[in-house]
C-alpha cells in the first residue's frame, strides 16, 4: 500500500490545483499512452498512421521553412525534403493499406535516407518511428536492433539528434519490450546535452511500470515534480500496468480511485491497462466485468483495443478465451489494417492458430470472387515455418470459406520465393490431389535457387521430383536452369542417366542445340544437323537457329546451315518446300535483330546474301517484299538490293500480289486522262507501285509528265526511292518542288530522315492551326509522335495551341493522363515568350501546367517573373509572390531575389527575407545552446572559407582551432579535406585527416573526400597509400569515383603491375555499375601492363581471344582499345605498336572485327602519324566504313582545343565524312576552339556550296568566330545565345523517351 | 543507358506498328503456353512472350502478344474480362504510351531487350 501511495501522494502534492488543466490532459493523452502490453499492435501504441504521419508532416514544413536559410544550396533541400515526401508517402500508404510496413520497405527507405546525402532530423524521426509495432512480423528483438541500426548511421552520415528523436526511440522501446536502463538512458541524454522533456519521463515511467519496477516508476515521478510537470492519464496507465506486472492487482485497481481523487477520470486506456492486466492473469471474468462496466459508461472502446485484449490473452497462454473476446468486436472496415497487423504478430509469437482464427472472423466481402484475403497471413505463415500440414488445412478453410480464390497456389508461391523446396514440393502435391495442374515452370524457382548456389545435387533432386511427379521439364528449363551448372550437356546427360529421369522426346537434344546457339556454335549446329536422325521439324528449329546466327560471325557457316537445310531431305522438303521455309526463316532473321543489329552487320548480311545466290538458293517474291519492308523501316536500303536477287523470278505472275500492276494503273491514267477525269488517286497509286517495283526512271518520268496533279504523297515515295537509289539530286529537286504548307512539312519530315533534325516544326505546326488544315496536323502529328515520340508530339502541339491562342484546346493536350514535364521543353518555350515578350501566353502556360506531373513550378515562376522585370511589371509580379503561396511552392533564393529586385526597382517594399548571395543566415539558424560560441564561430569561419574555396584561410582557421584545443564536427574536417585536396595540399590534407581521426571516434572521409584522396595520391605516386584509401573506402561501403579507379588502375598499368589491377578488379567486383566503371578499363590497363613487362603476345593473345571467343564479354562495337593504342604510341613502345597493328587488322579481315583497327587508325591520326594512318587505310579499307566511330570520335575531339588539324587530317583521309552533321558541326567547334577563321571560312562556304542545311547553332558559332576575327558575316548572325541554341538542338533530337 | 533507351525506342517503333497486345498481372502460376491459349480464341497468335527472370524462376506479370491481324487484336481488346487461372489480367494495345509505362519498370529490371526481341 505505500509503494501504491507514494507516487500517488506526489500526485496530490503536484499542483496545489489538483485538477490539472484540460487543455493539457488532452495533450497529454494525444501525445502518448502507456502500456499495459507493450508489444502491441500498430493500434493505441501511438504511431499510429494517421497520429504518426500527419505529425511528421507538419514537422517537416518546419524544418523545410529553417532550412531554407541555412548555407547548403537551395536544391539540396528541395531534394531532401522530396525525398522525405516521398518516404513518408511509402510508408503511409503501407500502413494505411496492410497495416504495418515491411521490413524491406523500411530497408529500402532508410538505404535511400542515407544515399541522399545527410539525412534531415525529419527523416530520422520517421525512420525511427517506424521501428516498433508497425513491423509485426520481425521479432521484437530484430526490430530494436534495426532502430538502433539505423540510429547509429544517421548519427555517422551527420544527423542531428534532439529530444523528439530521443523519444522516439523510447517509444520504440516500449513497443518492442526492450530491456534498458532508464538511468542509463538519461545518462546518455545528458551526454548529448539534451533536455528530457514531459514525454521523455512518461515514457521511462511506462519502461519501469511494463518490468513492475514501481520503485523506479516513483523516481521518475519524482524528477517529474520537481520539474513541476503535469501528471497526465498515461502516468496512472502506466502505473496500472506497473502494478499488476509487480503481482500487486489489487494495487493496481486502487490506482483508478487515486485518479479520481487526483481529479483525473479514467479514461479508455486506462481501463484498457486494467484489462490487459486481468488478460495476462487469464482472469476472463474480471475482463468480461470491466468490459461491462464500460459498455455502460459513457466509454468506448474501439476495435484496435479489443485486439490488445486478445493479444495479452494469447501471449499469457490463454488463447481459449479469444472467441469471447471477438465475439465484441464489431468489425469496422477502417480496424482491418489493425486486425493484419495482429495476425502477423500473432504469427510472428507461433500463435498461427489463433491467428488464423481472428482471420476467420473478419469481415471481408465474399461476393467478389476475384478479391482475395489472407494471402498476407500465409506468406508470413511460409516465412515462420509453419508446417505444411498446418498450411493446407489453412488453405481449405480459406478456399471453403470463400475468403481465397487460390490459397494453395499462393501459398505455394510464397514457398518457392523463400525457396523452401520440401515445403513446395508438398504443396505442388496437395495441389495435384486437388486437380490443380502443376506447371514445368512451377520448378523454375527451386532451379533458380539451386543454380545461384552451383548446387548440382540440388538441381539433380529437383529433376527427380519433376520426373516423380510426371512433369517433364522443357527447352528453357534444361538451358536456362540446368545446363549453367554443369560443365557441358553431355554430363547433365550422363546424370538424368544414371537418375533415371533421362526424357525419351527429343526435347533433350532441341535443348542442347539451343544451348550451342545461345553461345553462337554454328560449328556444333552444323555437325548436328548433318548427323541427325531424328524427325525434327524445322519450326522447332527456327528460333534456335536465328539466335545461333546472330550470335556467330562466321557468315561461311550461316550460308552453309541455310544451305543444308535447304538442300536436305530430312528438314524442308514438305510443302511449302524450302523456297518457302528458307525465305521465311530469313525472314524471321531480320525481323529478330533490331535496327541498330541489322545496320552493324550490314556488311556480313550483305556476304550471306551473295553466298546464299551462289548457293541457288531462292525465295518467293511475296517473303522479298517483306524483307524489304523490314531493311527499310531498318535504314538499310541498300540491302534491298542483295536480297532482291535471290527473288524466285519465274513465279512472280502465279503469285497474288496485292497491289494492281504498274502497266494496268498506267492505261486506267491514260484513259481517265483522255476523260478530263480526275487522275490524282490514280498517279499517286501508280508512282506508289512503280515505286515498289523499284522504278524510279519511269517514276520520275511520270512525275515530270503529270507534275500539276502529284500529291504530297507521291512526292514522299518518289523522293524515298531517289535517296534509295542515290540520288539526291532529284530528291533534292523534288522537294524544291513543294512550296505550300504541307510541302513544307514534307520537307520537313524529309529533313528530319536525312539530318535527324526537324526543323521549324512549330511554326509549320501554328500556321497549320491557324489555317485549320487538320489532315495536316494529324499527319505531322503521326509523323512527330512515330519519329520523336508520342511525349514531343503532345509538347509541339500544346505549344502551338497556346501560340496561336487556342488555349481550351492546349489545356486538354496538356491534361493527357501520363503527361509529365518535360524542363527544357517547357523552358525553350519560356525563353521564347520571353524574348518575344507574349505575357499572356507565358501566364497561360504558368496556369496550364500547374498540375503537371513532375513540373518545376518555381523555375515556371521564376520565368515568368523575368519577363515582368523586362516589363517593369511589379504589380503582377506581386501577385506572382501570391499565387506562389497559394500553390504551397517553396520558391529558390534566386527566385526571391528576382522578386525583390522588381519590387525594389518600384520603389516597393519587399515583404520577406531576402536570401543573400552568402550565407549569412546561418546566424539566425546556429543553436546557441550547444557548442559555445568561441567554437561555434570557428567553425562558421572555416565552413565560410571552404565555401569560397579559399584553402589557406580555412588551413589558417584550422590551426588557430588547433592551437586552442578545439575539436569541430567531422562534417567541417570532411570539407576541409576536400578543399585541400582540391587544391592539391595533400600535406595539410593528411594533417587535417589524422588530426579529425584521433580526436573524432570513428571519423571517416565520405565518398567525394576519398575518392578525391585517391586523385591525389595517384599524382603523387602513392600508389599503395591509394590502394589502401580506396579499399577503406569500399570497406565502408561507399562508392568510389570512376575518376579515382580509373586513374589508379592506370597509373598501375603505366608501372607494369598487373596484379594490382588484378586486386582492384577484385576488389571493385559487383561495383562496376554503380561506379560507372567499364570492364574496357580493365581490358586495357591489363593489356597495357603486360606491354610494359613485355609481355606483348600474352597481351595480343588475351585481347583476340576475347573478341573471337564464343562467350564475348563485351560486344565488340563497344571493345574500344583507344586508351591502350595511345598508350603505347605516346611511349613509343615501338614494337608493340607493329604487333598490335598486326592483331587489329588480323582482326579486321578474318573476323570482321573492325572497332580496334579502326580506333588504332584514329589515334595514330591523332598522334600526328598521318602517313602511318594512310597506310593502315590503304591496307584494311573497311575502315571508312566505321563512321559511326568516326563521328563521336569528331564529337569527343571537338571538346578539346588544339584538335582541328587531327580533325582536318580525318577529312581528308575520309572526305565523305564532311556530309555527316556530327563531323561538320564539330569541326567548325574545333575551328572556334582554334580560332581558325580561314578554315572554318572555307568550310562553310564547301557546305553551303552543296546545299546542306546547316543548324542555327552552327551558324551562331561561325558567326562569333567571324566577328572576333574582324570579318563581316554573310548571313543574319542567329540572335539567341548558344545556350539557347544548344538546347533547341538537344531537345530536337531527343529520343522518344 | 542513353543508348539502351535510345535501342528501346528504336525497338519499339518497329514493333508499335505490330498488332500487338500488352498484357499485364498476369498471374504466376501461367506462362506463355497458358496465355496463348487463352488469347488463340481471339485469333491466330503469332508470338506470346512471358519474359522470365532467370536470376527468380518468376516471370513479372508481364507479356506481350502478336497477332496475324489489327482485327484479330481489336477482337482482344475489346473483350472486357482476361481471366486467367482465375485471376484477372489487363490487356492493353502495345502503344507509345504503355511503351513508357514498360521501359519505367522495365529499367529497373532490365527488360529492354524483351522489347527489342519482340
Amino acid at each position: 500500500m505505500a509503494a501504491l501511495l507514494r507516487p500517488a501522494r506526489w500526485l496530490l502534492q503536484a499542483g496545489a490545483d489538483p485538477r490539472l488543466p484540460l487543455s493539457l490532459r488532452l495533450l497529454a493523452g494525444g501525445l502518448s499512452r502507456p502500456h499495459a502490453a507493450p508489444c502491441l499492435p500498430a493500434a493505441r501504441a501511438g504511431p499510429v498512421a494517421g497520429g504518426l504521419l500527419n505529425q511528421a508532416r507538419l514537422y517537416a514544413v518546419a524544418v523545410e521553412k529553417k532550412n531554407y536559410l541555412q548555407e547548403e544550396p537551395a536544391s539540396s533541400h528541395r531534394r531532401n525534403a522530396s525525398h522525405f515526401d516521398w518516404a513518408l508517402t511509402r510508408l503511409d500508404n503501407s500502413v494505411r493499406r496492410t497495416g504495418r510496413i515491411p521490413k524491406t520497405l523500411l530497408q529500402k527507405v532508410f538505404d535511400t535516407t542515407c544515399h541522399s546525402g545527410s539525412p534531415g532530423g525529419n527523416q530520422a524521426l520517421l525512420l525511427l518511428r517506424s521501428c516498433g509495432s508497425l513491423l509485426p512480423e520481425l521479432q521484437v528483438s530484430e526490430r530494436t536492433e534495426f532502430a538502433h541500426r539505423i540510429w547509429d548511421k544517421l548519427q555517422k552520415l551527420g544527423t542531428v539528434y534532439d529530444v523528439s528523436h530521443y523519444n522516439a526511440l523510447l517509444k520504440v522501446y516500449l513497443q518492442n519490450e526492450h530491456k534498458f536502463s532508464p538511468t542509463d538512458f538519461l545518462a546518455k541524454m545528458e551526454e548529448a546535452n539534451i533536455q528530457p522533456n514531459r514525454v521523455t519521463y512518461q515514457r521511462l515511467i511506462a519502461a519501469y511500470c511494463n518490468v513492475g519496477d514501481i520503485e523506479g516508476a516513483s523516481k521518475i515521478l519524482g524528477f517529474m515534480k520537481t520539474k513541476d510537470l503535469p501528471v497526465t492519464e498515461a502516468v496512472f496507465s502506466a502505473l496500472v500496468t506497473g502494478h499488476a506486472r509487480a503481482g500487486d492487482i489489487e494495487n493496481a485497481e486502487n490506482i483508478l480511485t487515486v485518479m479520481k481523487d487526483a481529479g483525473i477520470e479514467p479514461g479508455p486506456d486506462t481501463y484498457l491497462a486494467l484489462l490487459n492486466a486481468y488478460a495476462e492473469k487469464g482472469d476472463i471474468d474480471r475482463v468480461k466485468q470491466t468490459l461491462e462496466k464500460v459498455e455502460k459508461s459513457d466509454l468506448y472502446f474501439m476495435d484496435r483495443d479489443l485486439f490488445q485484449i486478445i493479444f495479452s490473452f494469447s501471449k499469457a497462454g490463454y488463447s481459449q478465451y479469444v472467441p469471447e473476446i471477438l465475439e465484441k468486436i464489431t468489425y469496422e472496415r477502417r480496424y482491418i489494417p489493425d486486425a493484419m497487423n495482429l495476425i502477423l504478430l500473432l504469427v510472428t509469437e507461433k500463435l498461427e492458430d489463433t491467428a488464423f482464427q481472428i482471420l476467420l472472423a473478419c469481415p471481408v466481402s465474399r461476393e467478389d470472387s476475384l478479391s482475395d484475403f489472407g494471402s498476407f497471413f500465409l506468406r508470413h505463415c511460409v516465412t515462420m515455418n509453419t508446417p505444411a500440414e498446418k498450411l493446407k488445412d489453412y488453405c481449405k478453410k480459406l478456399k471453403e470459406s470463400q475468403m481465397h480464390t487460390s490459397p494453395l497456389q499462393f501459398t505455394l508461391q510464397s514457398a518457392l520465393l523463400a525457396n523452401k523446396t520440401d515445403l513446395a514440393k508438398a504443396l505442388m502435391k496437395a495441389l495435384k490431389e486437388e486437380g490443380f495442374p502443376v506447371r514445368t515452370h512451377y520448378f523454375w524457382p527451386l532451379l533458380a535457387g539451386h543454380q545461384k548456389k552451383k548446387d548440382v545435387q540440388g538441381i539433380v533432386e529437383v529433376l527427380k521430383a519433376m520426373h516423380e511427379m510426371g512433369v517433364s521439364p522443357d527447352q528453357e528449363t534444361y538451358v536456362n536452369y540446368v545446363f549453367p551448372s554443369f560443365d557441358s550437356a553431355r554430363s547433365v546427360r550422363a546424370v538424368l542417366q544414371e537418375n533415371g529421369c533421362l526424357p525419351e522426346s527429343n526435347v533433350f537434344s532441341q535443348a542442347e542445340l539451343r544451348s550451342e546457339a545461345v553461345n553462337g556454335n554454328l560449328a556444333y549446329i552444323l555437325s548436328f544437323l548433318e548427323s541427325n536422325t531424328q524427325p525434327l521439324s524445322f519450326a522447332s528449329l527456327r528460333g534456335s537457329l536465328s539466335l545461333g546466327f546472330r550470335r556467330s560471325m562466321d557468315i561461311n557457316l550461316w550460308s552453309k546451315i541455310t544451305e543444308l537445310l535447304y538442300k536436305d531431305g530430312r528438314y524442308c522438303q514438305e510443302p511449302p518446300g524450302p523456297t518457302e521455309a528458307v525465305g521465311y526463316f530469313l525472314y524471321n532473321l531480320i525481323d529478330s535483330m533490331s535496327d541498330s543489329e541489322v545496320q552493324a552487320k550490314e556488311e556480313r548480311l550483305r556476304q550471306y546474301f551473295h553466298q546464299l545466290k551462289e548457293m541457288n538458293i531462292k525465295i518467293p517474291e511475296n517473303i522479298y517484299r517483306g524483307i524489304r519492308n523490314l531493311l527499310d523501316s531498318y535504314h538499310v536500303p541498300e540491302l534491298i538490293k542483295d536480297v532482291n536477287t535471290l527473288v524466285e523470278r519465274e513465279k512472280i505472275d502465279s503469285r497474288k500480289t496485292t497491289q494492281l500492276p504498274s502497266s494496268l494503273l498506267e492505261s486506267t491514267l491514260e484513259k481517265l486522262q483522255a476523260e478530263n477525269q480526275p487522275i490524282g488517286d490514280v498517279l499517286k497509286q501508280l508512282i506508289l507501285a512503280l515505286c515498289s517495283e523499284e522504278n524510279m526512271q519511269k517514276a520520275l518520268e511520270l512525275k515530270a509528265k503529270y507534275e500539276s496533279d502529284m500529291v504530297v504523297g507521291g512526292y514522299a515515295a518518289l523522293i524515298n526511292l531517289c535517296c534509295r537509289h542515290d540520288n539526291a539530286e532529284d530528291a533534292l529537286n523534288l522537294k524544291q518542288e513543294l512550296d505550300d504548307l504541307g510541302a513544307a512539312l514534307e520537307v520537313a519530315i524529309d529533313c528530319h530522315a536525312k539530318y535527324k533534325v526537324l526543323p521549324r516544326i512549330h511554326d509549320i505546326l501554328c500556321k497549320l492551326i491557324d489555317k485549320g488544315e487538320t489532315d495536316l496536323i494529324q499527319k505531322a502529328m503521326n509523323f512527330v509522335s512515330q519519329e520523336q515520340g508520342e511525349m514531343t508530339m503532345l509538347y509541339d502541339l500544346f505549344f502551338a495551341f497556346l501560340q496561336t491562342g487556342n488555349y481550351k484546346e492546349a489545356k486538354k493536350i496538356i491534361e493527357t493522363p501520363g503527361i509529365r514535364a518535360r524542363s527544357t521543353r517547357l523552358q525553350w518555350f519560356c525563353d521564347r515568350c520571353i524574348s518575344s515578350n507574349q505575357v499572356e501566353i507565358l501566364e497561360k502556360l504558368v496556369e496550364l501546367t500547374q498540375k503537371l506531373f513532375e513540373c518545376d513550378r518555381d523555375q515556371l515562376y521564376y520565368s515568368l517573373l523575368k519577363l515582368y522585370k523586362i516589363n517593369g511589371d511589379w504589380q503582377r509580379a506581386d501577385a506572382v509572390w501570391n499565387k506562389m503561396q497559394e500553390e504551397n511552392i517553396i520558391p529558390r533564393a534566386k527566385t526571391l531575389r528576382l522578386l525583390a529586385e522588381i519590387l525594389r526597382n518600384s520603389n516597393q517594399e519587399v515583404p520577406f527575407d531576402v536570401p543573400e548571395l552568402w550565407y549569412e543566415g546561418e546566424k539566425h539558424s546556429l543553436n546557441s545552446s550547444s557548442p559555445s560560441r568561441a567554437e561555434s564561430n570557428i567553425q562558421k569561419d572555416l565552413l565560410n572559407a571552404c565555401q569560397q574555396k579559399k584553402s589557406k584561410d580555412a588551413y589558417a582557421t584550422f590551426l588557430k582551432a588547433q592551437k586552442q584545443n578545439i575539436v569541430l564536427n567531422s562534417e567541417t574536417y570532411s570539407s576541409l579535406i576536400k578543399l585541400l585536396l582540391e587544391k592539391d595540399s595533400f600535406l595539410e590534407a593528411v594533417q587535417v585527416k589524422e588530426f579529425a581521426e584521433t580526436h573524432i571516434k570513428g571519423f571517416t572521409l565520405n565518398d567525394a573526400a576519398n575518392s578525391l584522396l585517391i586523385i591525389t595520391q595517384v599524382r603523387r605516386d602513392y600508389l599503395k597509400e591509394a590502394l589502401t584509401t580506396l579499399k577503406t573506402a569500399l570497406d565502408l561501403e561507399q562508392i568510389p569515383s570512376r575518376i579515382a579507379v580509373t586513374r589508379l588502375i592506370q597509373a598501375y598499368a603505366l608501372k607494369g603491375d598487373v596484379e594490382s589491377i588484378q586486386a582492384i578488379q577484385k576488389m571493385v567486383d559487383g561495383l562496376e555499375h554503380s561506379i560507372g566503371l567499364s570492364s574496357m578499363v580493365f581490358i586495357n590497363n591489363t593489356a597495357l601492363a603486360q606491354i610494359k613487362n613485355n609481355n606483348i603476345d600474352v597481351a595480343i593473345e588475351n585481347i583476340e581471344n576475347m573478341l573471337t571467343s564464343e562467350n564475348q564479354t563485351v560486344e565488340p562495337q563497344y571493345f574500344g582499345l583507344a586508351y591502350l593504342f595511345r598508350k603505347v604510341i605516346e611511349e613509343q613502345l615501338e614494337p608493340a605498336v607493329e604487333k598490335i597493328s598486326i592483331m587489329a587488322e588480323r582482326l579486321a579481315n578474318q573476323f570482321a572485327v573492325y572497332k580496334p583497327v579502326t580506333d588504332l587508325f584514329l589515334q595514330l591520326l591523332d598522334s600526328g602519324k598521318v602517313d602511318d594512318a594512310r597506310a593502315l587505310l590503304q591496307r584494311c579499307g573497311a575502315i571508312a566504313e566505321q563512321t559511326s566511330i568516326f563521328l563521336v570520335f569528331c564529337i569527343r575531339s571537338s571538346r578539346r582545343p588544339g584538335k582541328a588539324s587531327t580533325l582536318k587530317s580525318l577529312l581528308e583521309l575520309i572526305p565523305e565524312l564532311i556530309e555527316k552533321e556530327e563531323a561538320y558541326t564539330s569541326v567548325m567547334k574545333s575551328y572556334v576552339l582554334d580560332k581558325d577563321a580561314v578554315s572554318a571560312k572555307a568550310l562553310y562556304e564547301y557546305l553551303t556550296a552543296r546545299n546542306i542545311k546547316l543548324n542555327d547553332l552552327f551558324l551562331k558559332r561561325y558567326a562569333v568566330l567571324l566577328k572576333n576575327a574582324g570579318e563581316p558575316v554573310p548571313f543574319t548572325e542567329p540572335p539567341e545565345s548558344f545556350e539557347f541554341y544548344a538546347k533547341q538542338l538537344k531537345e530536337s533530337r531527343e529520343n522518344p523517351l | 543507358m542513353a543508348a539502351s533507351a535510345v535501342r528501346g525506342a528504336v525497338a519499339l517503333r518497329t514493333s508499335v506498328s505490330r498488332p500487338v497486345a500488352f498484357v499485364r498481372k498476369i498471374p504466376w502460376t501461367a506462362a506463355s503456353s497458358e496465355l496463348r491459349e487463352h488469347f488463340a480464341q481471339f485469333g491466330h497468335v503469332r508470338k506470346c512472350t512471358v519474359p522470365f527472370d532467370k536470376e527468380t524462376g518468376f516471370h513479372r506479370g508481364m507479356g506481350w502478344i502478336q497477332f496475324s491481324s489489327e482485327e484479330e487484336l481489336q477482337n482482344a481488346l475489346q473483350q472486357e474480362n482476361h481471366i486467367l487461372d482465375g485471376v484477372k489480367v489487363n490487356i492493353f494495345l502495345y502503344n507509345i504510351m504503355s511503351f513508357l509505362c514498360i521501359s519505367l519498370v522495365g529499367q529497373k529490371y532490365g527488360m529492354t531487350r524483351t522489347l527489342g526481341d519482340l
